[in-house]
């Protein structure tokens, strides 16, 4: 017996991945986790940071148009919601600042949050940190290691915005500086998400968790960035912070202290938790046994829609929330008189003529259909998530179908998509009336609706990527929505023929309620959708199951 | 409970076995994980299916379940194709997965309602019986419990159904010894019941104590197949004899190999008849002689000399 383990220990010095020690194998596998995800967000950075200084320089080449614009945006409380309070319009640098800062911020919290719960909560679920900690490494230096591969994604975040703001021909130390206040709000989310995923029994709740985090945070930046005297509201959200560390308009690098402390904080915390809690469970009480509840049995899709509903109200309710206030502040938009040709020029921007009520909420419906094509991605990502674990396989030796199954998926999927929509606009129009603006129920239903053919179009095409390369699918789907959402604005802004820019499904759709609702359109995205849904319930038959 | 001879035609009994498979081959990639497989399991057959790990065994549940995609040859179950007909097929036939993966947020109560009214009815009396027996709480949270206590939850489910064909892979792994004995019971009496079952399994004492057939399977190829005894009359047995004294030097016999397992014991492995032996024992001081049947586990073994890695 001594004998065998003498030969072994030679052995495992002799690997060379071995040689590396068992922390940066952690993060090594963290990292190659992470691939997809911190490559889509990169995209996103680059590109996003590319656009707005070479549209803002394009649209606005002399003094006196971006002096119009600053006095016409500058107090457009709608736009503060997203893009937070501006502090220099008037050169490329400050309106970048502007632009991307409030927006990738948002990203950053989401990627950090995202990414940790993945790590950290996602392995613990699969049963893979067990195996990890099984080996000789402690729970600490598992843990720490992890945090790093984020830090190192949370670098090639960094890069991937400075890349497009130096492509953009801003600075390149104001530059380098913008990208560090938008990442800067990473180690904060993640801090988040990793003592959620202390507190919570598995991913998923962990993802919930954080996720009513980063909307309370957001909201408080709303109020902050909109309401008169709320200002001071900024310092209670990390969203904030990075506004306050004013990029290219007077920075105050000191304020980069409170992410630097509340990181260290979050972090430590969730590390000192960890080391308090079983492997598996969460530190929140969870119940492990009760009475069944025999409702949403009685088939597969019954069963998917039982196991969603809590997170499909909550995020219904999200978005009710937050449509509310924005049809609230839409009233507030003041119908400016910007000149015909400077409306045309804004337009490129991707943001129509925001400075109207109609237009204000064109735009936020805009993001409506991106979020619910986002929406119809996830959904199918829940069913690849029932194939990969398997379970798939336990239902499809049941008298199941395999185009009952997807089938049902498919319409809870629509369901859902419908109902985000439909409850966006409801809640939009009581908002838009309570606040004073002149939208009429149909009208706004009517904006809800319109985003319906271009979620639709995107649910048939990652179903028909599921039916055919199941792994990659989930992958494919977000890209193709984040290429196309984007592409619309850089073909604009790069002068690329109108055909090619046709081809995003974004540049097809009215912007309703500002334009009509561009009926022939909506019908073939809504025709191309159910054909690419039809052909994946044909491809499904016909390959074999996949698991993880 | 009809024995049919391991070379019986597989499409002679095709209208009316339980199992049939012709020429299924399944390739994944470069891999080829069924090689050219016949297979007939009679209905009222208990019919144990062997072989190591990587061998085949859940790939061909999965071509016979239509769950994966014959690269070649066709199987059908209880007469229906279920590639082109899974619905039909599934009717009458219940599934044990190797690995219980289920949904972790139901409670073991709800998982067996939901899998019973997907699968169309089953036997509730006798499912609150099985719940008894195996002494699963059906409160706990799939989450929270073990992988034996999650597979009983799948053993449950399968054997309520009373279905025509049980179809188990592995399903015994993660269970304890009173629980591996209780499950004994359950094959038993769906076998006393006409219910066919296809077992799929490494647990040689397992299928020796419920099997009425055993098919043995290597690389993708089924290597041996029929009764057990038709299985051990094939092979070879096992002689030891002890001397008063050294054991002698015998001449060499024709298809035996002796070896001396003790300072006065010899061991005969004898292919064919015992005749030669008894015959080159006379007039030597024996003092003990014992003949013993080769177990299940030995001939496995035997398949697998040499040849557990390709």
């Amino acid at each position: 017996m001594s004998a065998v383990s003498q030969d072994a220990r030679p052995l495992s010095r002799q690997s060379p991945r071995a040689a590396r020690g068992p922390a940066s194998a952690v993060a090594a596998r963290v990292l190659r986790g992470g691939r997809v995800l911190t490559a889509t967000f990169g995209y996103l950075f680059a590109v996003y940071s590319f656009i707005q200084p070479v549209g803002y320089r394009g649209t606005y080449p002399a003094a006196a148009d971006r002096l119009a614009f600053a006095r016409d945006f500058g107090g457009n409380t709608g736009l503060r919601l997203f893009y937070g309070e501006p502090h220099g319009l008037l050169t490329v640098a400050g309106y970048s600042a502007w632009r991307v800062g409030g927006t990738l911020a948002i990203a950053a919290a989401a990627f950090g949050l995202v990414a940790t719960a993945q790590a950290l909560r996602g392995e613990e679920d699969a049963g893979r940190t067990e195996l990890v900690l099984a080996g000789i490494i402690s729970r600490r230096t598992a843990y720490w290691s992890a945090m790093a591969a984020i830090g190192v994604a949370a670098l090639v975040l960094w890069a991937a915005e400075f890349a497009g703001f130096v492509a953009g021909r801003l600075p390149a130390a104001g530059s380098a500086y913008l990208a560090l206040a938008t990442v800067s709000v990473i180690p904060v989310f993640a801090g988040l998400g990793a003592v959620a995923s202390q507190l919570a029994p598995s991913r998923r709740v962990a993802l919930e968790l954080g996720g009513g985090a980063v909307a309370l945070f957001l909201l408080l930046r709303a109020v902050a960035d909109t309401a008169s005297g709320a200002g001071w509201l900024r310092w209670a959200t990390p969203l904030g912070w990075a506004e306050e560390l004013r990029p290219f308009t007077g920075a105050r690098p000191a304020v980069l202290l409170l992410p630097a402390v509340a990181s260290v904080l979050l972090l430590g915390t969730a590390a000192r938790l960890a080391a308090r809690r079983d492997l598996g469970s969460g530190l929140l009480p969870a119940r492990g046994s009760a009475e069944p509840r025999l409702a949403l049995l009685s088939s597969p899709a019954a069963q998917s829609l039982r196991s969603q509903r809590g997170s499909l109200l909550a995020w219904t309710g999200c978005f009710a929330v937050f449509m509310f206030i924005l049809g609230l502040v839409s009233g507030g938009v003041s119908p400016a008189d910007i000149p015909k040709n400077a409306a045309r020029q804004l337009g490129k921007l991707g943001t129509g003529s925001i400075a109207t009520p109609s237009g204000y909420l064109s735009f936020v419906f805009f993001l409506v259909m991106l979020a619910v094509s986002l929406f119809a991605c996830a959904q199918v990502g829940t069913a690849r998530r029932e194939e990969a674990g398997q379970q798939l396989e336990t239902l499809l030796a049941l008298p199941v179908s395999r185009v009952r199954w997807l089938g049902g998926r498919l319409l809870i999927a629509a369901g859902g998509i419908v109902l985000i929509s439909l409850t966006s606009g409801l809640l939009t129009w009581a908002g838009a009336v309570s606040g004073g603006a002149g939208i009429t129920l149909p009208q706004a239903l009517e904006a809800g609706a319109n985003c319906l053919p271009v979620a639709a179009l995107f649910l048939g095409l990652t179903a028909l990527a599921y039916a055919v390369t199941p792994r990659a699918s989930v992958a494919i789907g977000y890209g193709i929505v984040t290429v196309t959402f984007l592409w619309q604005a850089v073909g604009a802004l790069l002068g690329a023929p109108g055909w090619l820019v046709d081809l995003t499904p974004f540049a097809h759709v009215g912007l309703v309620p500002a334009q009509p609702f561009r009926a022939a359109d909506a019908a073939v995205m809504a025709g191309l959708g159910l054909a690419a849904a039809l052909a994946a319930l044909a491809a499904f038959r016909r390959r074999d199951l996949l698991s993880a | 409970m009809t024995a049919s001879p391991a070379n019986a035609s597989p499409t002679a009994a095709s209208t009316t076995a339980a199992i049939s498979a012709e020429g299924l081959t399944k390739r994944y990639g470069q891999t080829l994980a069924l090689d050219d497989l016949d297979l007939t399991v009679e209905a009222g057959e208990v019919y144990g299916y062997l072989g190591p790990n990587g061998a085949g065994k859940t790939t061909t549940i999965r071509l016979l379940l239509g769950i994966h995609k014959p690269t070649a040859g066709r199987a059908e179950l209880l007469g229906t194709d279920a590639w082109r007909d899974p619905v039909r097929a599934h009717r009458r036939v219940a599934y044990v997965a190797g690995e219980p993966y289920l949904w972790p947020a139901m409670t073991g109560a709800e998982t067996l309602e939901f899998l019973a009214r997907v699968h169309g009815g089953v036997d509730t009396a006798y499912r609150d019986e099985l719940v008894q027996r195996f002494g699963l709480d059906t409160k706990k949270k799939v989450r929270t419990l073990s992988k034996g206590n999650r597979q009983k939850v799948q053993l449950i489910a399968a054997l309520a159904t009373r279905a025509d064909l049980l179809i188990m892979d592995e399903p015994t792994s993660g269970l304890d010894p009173l629980m591996e004995m209780a499950f004994r019971e359950c094959v038993t009496e769906a076998k006393d019941r006409g219910q066919t079952v296809f077992l799929s399994s490494h647990i040689l004492s397992e299928v020796e104590a419920v099997c009425d057939r055993v098919g043995i399977l290597r690389a993708g190829k089924l290597v041996d197949q029929g009764s057990l005894a038709e299985l051990r009359h094939l092979s070879t047995h096992t002689i030891e004899v002890t001397f008063d004294g050294p054991a002698p030097e015998l001449p060499p016999l024709p298809g035996v190999q002796v070896a001396e397992t003790g300072p006065s014991v010899l061991r005969f492995e004898i292919a064919g008849r015992d005749g030669p032996v008894i015959t080159a024992l006379a007039g030597h001081q024996v003092t003990s002689l014992v003949s013993r049947e080769p177990s299940l586990e030995e001939i496995f073994l035997r398949h697998y000399d040499g040849h557990v890695s390709r």
